[in-house]
């Protein structure tokens, strides 16, 4: 072990070169911990996972490591599906409907690109049905890019007739401003909400990230969206030194386009897929670190203090806060004591967070937000009703795993699993990649 | 959820048209006027009109009001 700190829980990961399963420990020195391993082949790596106290690594969610399990568990998380070993239910899952995409981007978590086939409409269908018997009801449509399919809308329909309550799609959102029959079959085949890669508000950002200026057409897509009362999650990939600095700017964003943008939801940038090369720590930014530049950049308007850790995963994986969208201010709704009211202990917190995100992310039928309110008054029970209805707004971060953070006790408490082959593989197990996958 | 009136206890009717009926404080004998109170969960306020007795304080709360608005108040603060 390298020198020094102090060793907080034991683990174990994976060696990011060969993907051995090998022990590992997070290690403290002064206000920065990270994830320490020893490959007997490929040395020993160090991977910042938390900088900075505040929020503090070991209050965050009153972290207490869950006991090992007892569960003889399979070669985690080589033979991954949900296993005995596993501590969380399905919240959502992702199911893939292609691997084309239209942009090639230099970071894709999925790997998009080449022409592999698409599965069909009836085995889409197929699959639905069965996720719906396990009860999983929330699905996100991925790829690649699931607009590049012209029978999207019948995808759709084949998952709402299958059972399915919430029908999200994920989107880099070309298409759905571009063409607006399109979003609209969409709309009328049952589709909830969308969440949408968008990383930043200047078009420098979508350069360094997506290979060219998309900022234009991610308005077109919150239009086109609108129009179709589709609410939009903006989704940043959060990358050191490209966007760091623009969280305010994203966030005051999604405020100014409220109720169409129902919510941000950043994703710290996690080095699996296709990325320009191996990370290095300065490459890395950590959730305390989103939480403090969104305190900074929005001058004080959203406080760490609105933020809870996950509750329906490990608390290291996320955070979220959650909002009313006010006509001159931003009101916290994160309650007192500032717990998550789901927990691994509940057995229905993945139903619990599938039906608040649900609620946030889905536009009510009539929620331009004004119409009910006679006065800004929202102390009023009415006027409070209708404005939480029409423009909650949820702040959220999940932060993917790859083979340097990998943690096998967090994996255990995923509740964001993809469908494949079958079987329920937790988000992160399925689209791990050795260092060799990046460029 | 509770109300921000100390002495206030929450009644519930069993009647659909509750809410139509003069209703009088049962202590006082005095007939409930509407009054703005608030009412406080989770570390948040919001006010409504409901039949409160002129004279004690203690106000009714009809059972459309604890299991309609009320109720969605309660669920759009509590946490996911």
């Amino acid at each position: 072990m390298a020198d020094g700190g102090r060793r907080i829980p034991k683990t174990n990961s994976l060696c990011p070169v060969c993907l051995e399963r090998i022990p590992a420990e997070i290690v403290n020195r002064e206000q920065e911990y990270c994830l320490e391993k020893g490959c007997r082949d490929h040395g020993r790596f160090s991977t910042v996972i938390w900088r900075g106290d505040n929020p503090p690594f070991e209050q965050w969610g009153n972290y207490v490591p869950p006991p090992q399990s007892k569960v003889a568990q399979p070669d985690c998380p080589n033979a991954c599906g949900l296993c005995p070993g596993h501590l969380q239910k399905t919240c959502c899952v992702l199911v893939e409907v292609t691997g084309r995409c239209n942009l090639n981007c230099p970071f894709c978590f999925a790997q998009s690109g080449g022409n592999p086939a698409d599965p069909t409409v009836a085995h889409l269908s197929d699959s639905f049905k069965e996720l719906v018997r396990q009860d999983c009801t929330f699905i996100q449509l991925s790829g690649g890019e699931p607009t590049l399919r012209d029978d999207l809308p019948e995808i759709v329909a084949a998952a709402k007739a299958a059972g399915c309550e919430n029908i999200q799609l994920n989107s880099n959102g070309i298409r759905l401003g571009k063409d607006r029959a399109y979003t609209k079959a969409l709309a009328q085949a049952g589709l909830s909400f969308v969440f949408m890669q968008f990383d930043g508000t200047e078009n420098v950002i979508h350069e360094k990230l997506r290979g060219r200026p998309l900022l234009a057409e991610k308005q077109a897509a919150i239009k086109a969206c609108a129009g179709e009362r589709i609410g939009i999650t903006l989704v940043p990939t959060v990358v050191p030194g490209v966007n760091d600095d623009n969280l305010g700017d994203i966030l005051n964003f999604g405020f100014s386009n409220s109720p169409a943008v129902r919510g941000v939801h950043f994703q710290p940038v996690s080095y699996f897929g296709r990325h320009p090369r191996p990370p290095r720590n300065e490459d890395r930014i950590t959730l305390p670190e989103v939480l403090r530049a969104i305190e900074r950049q929005t001058s004080g308007k959203v406080n760490i203090a609105d933020f809870v850790p996950s509750g329906c995963d490990h608390p290291r994986c996320g955070f979220h806060g959650d909002f009313v969208v006010l006509p001159d201010a931003l009101m916290p709704l994160t309650p007192e004591p500032k717990t998550c009211s789901c927990s691994q202990e509940d057995s229905k917190a993945h139903i619990k967070n599938r039906n608040f995100v649900a609620r946030r992310w889905k536009r009510t039928p009539a929620d331009s937000g004004m119409e009910c309110c006679s006065n800004n008054d929202f102390g009023d029970m009415d006027n409070f009703l209708s404005r939480v209805r029409s423009h909650g707004f949820t702040i959220t971060a999940m932060a993917f795993q790859d083979a340097y953070t990998f943690d096998i006790e967090r994996l255990r408490q995923c509740s964001l699993h993809v469908y494949a082959e079958g079987r329920l593989i937790p988000f992160c197990a399925r689209y791990l990649t050795a260092e060799t996958c990046h460029g | 959820m509770r109300t921000a009136t100390a002495c206030a206890s929450a009644r519930r009717d069993s009647g659909v048209e509750a809410e139509k009926r003069i209703w009088k404080c049962g202590i006082c004998k005095i007939e409930l006027v509407m009054k703005k109170t608030v009412f406080s969960y989770l570390g948040h306020n919001v006010s409504h009109e409901v039949p409160t007795c002129p004279k004690c304080g203690k106000i009714f709360i009809p059972e459309g009001l604890a299991e309609g608005k009320m109720a969605e108040v309660e669920q759009q603060l509590e946490d996911k």
